[in-house]
């Protein structure tokens, strides 16, 4: 069980510094951290509020419009807390989890790869 | 192998593939799918692991002794830790896929927030906790401190799992066991409020750095058996104060009305300070635990003690004579250490059935061997073995060399922390 522990720690701290290395090294992608495309497209609350389901789910965020239909099940929390959410302006309950905290940075960064358009105030 | 030492193991698998079942992902990637499972099975086995933490002699016997349930705690904790080392891993080989910056951020604290804290603080604190394990040369108290740290490293592993997912049923499942088998532990066991009262109405110093103690009960007694061992913390006296920590000590004597004798050898430095005790110093007794020589057969039998490992033997002895052929040998380093040889001599002489060889092996280890092969009929025997490890495993050999067939060679250890 000593050999266990001393190696699995050892190669759990080897691993860590592996993918800090490579973060470090590794030419940023471009446009990761921007708003991605597609600029061009509006969605008002109406069009969102039409992809109300698990297999369909659309929402609005902070003045943009995500589709999270494939990132559902990945979520972290239980389907009850997310689904709820599909076809409406979630941008309060993004901001504090519906329990007064934030999402967390990691999951500001997840957020461009659904990005599908903007938000129109109509 | 006694049927009941099978449960500790199947609970270690049970909880991991339980948890599993419980949070079987479904349309995940394959490295998403990896995180969850590790973390599900490391948790079940953590949870395994304080639940086998739990000292109570009922519990201990159901489960095939204290020894086995320390044993399998030992390593379901070990083996939860690396499980969930696998789990922020695979979430960042998950985030592979967009870029390694996205990996590295799935890992870094500074991108993260307090549920993720939680979780790396419960990792940090299991880390130190399980490096603790490992340093046997570690005083006890600080030990046992460290150790704590473990079970504050599930319960903030938990309160991390509660933080992300919500109160939903399975993490209310594990939360409830953790704190269910955290609190038995904490309240019953190590402040003792299930133990018995009992009172030292005698002492003397058989050998150097060796008491033994007379305990009467001042309530109900412990039902004890020769060969089992109790779980003592020692209280204040005239003159006296303890240590109020519970250490474990086989019992030597069994008399009426409850009466215990209990042999303490000076190993540590509580031990140590128990060497001055006074008649009159009150303590607290669990147990009690262990089934050494319960199972012993009709047949012949070797008895093999190192040290203080007399103890099992001399309560047999002082409560019965055998009434089959028993060899007896006590090894120890020098006559000093010796304690109880003429009290042994004295009650071979008296019985046809019993022979005692006392053997001071010096500073050196002892050569086995020799002494057993002058056994007679040794490979027909059945022995009991009760030493320091070392001295178990190299007897178990030569038994075996000689041809005494293994589910025929018993020993136990109590060097075991509890």
């Amino acid at each position: 069980m000593k050999k266990l522990f001393i190696s699995s720690t050892l190669l759990f701290g080897i691993a860590v510094t592996g993918f800090w290395l490579a973060a470090a090294l590794a030419p940023e992608p471009v446009g990761q951290r921007a708003v991605a495309a597609p600029a061009d497209k509006q969605y008002s609350l109406q069009d969102v509020a039409k992809h109300a389901t698990p297999g369909d789910c659309w929402m609005g965020i902070n003045g943009q419009v995500y589709d999270f239909t494939a990132y559902l099940p990945g979520h972290p929390a239980d389907p009850a807390v997310i689904q709820p959410w599909c076809g409406k302006d979630a941008s309060e309950a993004y901001r504090t989890k519906t329990r007064g905290r934030p999402h967390s940075p990691y999951a500001d960064t997840l957020l461009p790869k659904y990005r599908i358009g903007a938000l129109t105030a109509k | 192998m006694k049927p009941q030492r099978w449960l500790p193991p199947a609970l270690c698998l049970a909880l991991p593939l339980a948890g599993m079942a419980w949070a079987w992902p479904v349309g995940l990637s394959p490295w998403r799918s990896v995180s969850i499972l590790s973390a599900w099975a490391g948790c079940g086995a953590l949870l395994a692991s304080l639940v086998l933490m739990v000292r109570d002699p009922r519990f201990a016997a159901a489960l095939g002794g204290l020894d086995s349930l320390y044993r399998w705690h030992h390593r379901s904790g070990t083996v939860g830790y690396c499980l969930l080392l696998i789990h922020p891993l695979a979430l960042a080989t998950d985030g592979l896929d967009e870029s390694p910056q996205v990996a590295w951020q799935t890992l870094s604290p500074l991108a993260q927030d307090w549920p993720e804290w939680l979780g790396w603080l419960g990792l940090l604190l299991l880390m130190a906790g399980l490096a603790s394990t490992f340093m046997p040369r570690l005083p006890y108290r600080r030990w046992r401190a460290l150790h704590y740290l473990l079970g504050l490293g599930v319960l903030l592993g938990l309160a991390h799992l509660w933080a992300i997912l919500g109160g939903s049923l399975g993490v209310l499942g594990a939360i409830g066991i953790a704190l269910a088998a955290l609190g038995w532990r904490l309240v019953v066991s190590d402040f003792g409020a299930l133990a018995r009262p009992y009172r030292v109405s005698a002492v003397r110093h058989p050998a150097t750095d060796l008491v033994e103690v007379t305990l009467a009960p001042c309530a109900a007694a412990l039902a004890a058996t020769p060969g089992q061992f109790v779980l003592a913390a020692f209280g204040d006296g005239e003159g006296f104060h303890g240590c109020r920590e519970f250490h474990p000590f086989t019992v030597s004597g069994i008399g009426p009305g409850g009466v215990l004798k209990l042999d303490i050898k000076a190993l540590g430095p509580c031990t140590r300070h128990l060497q001055h005790l006074t008649p009159g110093v009150t303590l607290r007794l669990e147990g009690p635990f262990g089934d050494f020589l319960a199972a012993a057969g009709d047949g012949p039998q070797l008895w093999l003690a190192g040290g203080i490992g007399i103890a099992p033997f001399l309560a047999v002895l002082r409560s019965r004579l055998p009434a089959q052929p028993t060899h007896l040998i006590h090894l120890f380093r020098h006559a000093d250490d010796a304690g109880f040889s003429d009290e042994i001599q004295a009650l071979a002489a008296g019985s046809p059935n019993l022979s005692f060889v006392p053997v001071a092996s010096g500073d050196s280890p002892p050569d086995i061997g020799p002494l057993l092969a002058a056994v007679p009929g040794l490979a027909g025997r059945e022995a009991w073995l009760c030493g320091p490890p070392g001295l178990n495993a190299a007897a178990s050999r030569a038994l075996r060399r000689a041809g005494v067939p293994p589910e025929a060679i018993h020993f136990e250890s109590f060097e075991f922390r509890s």
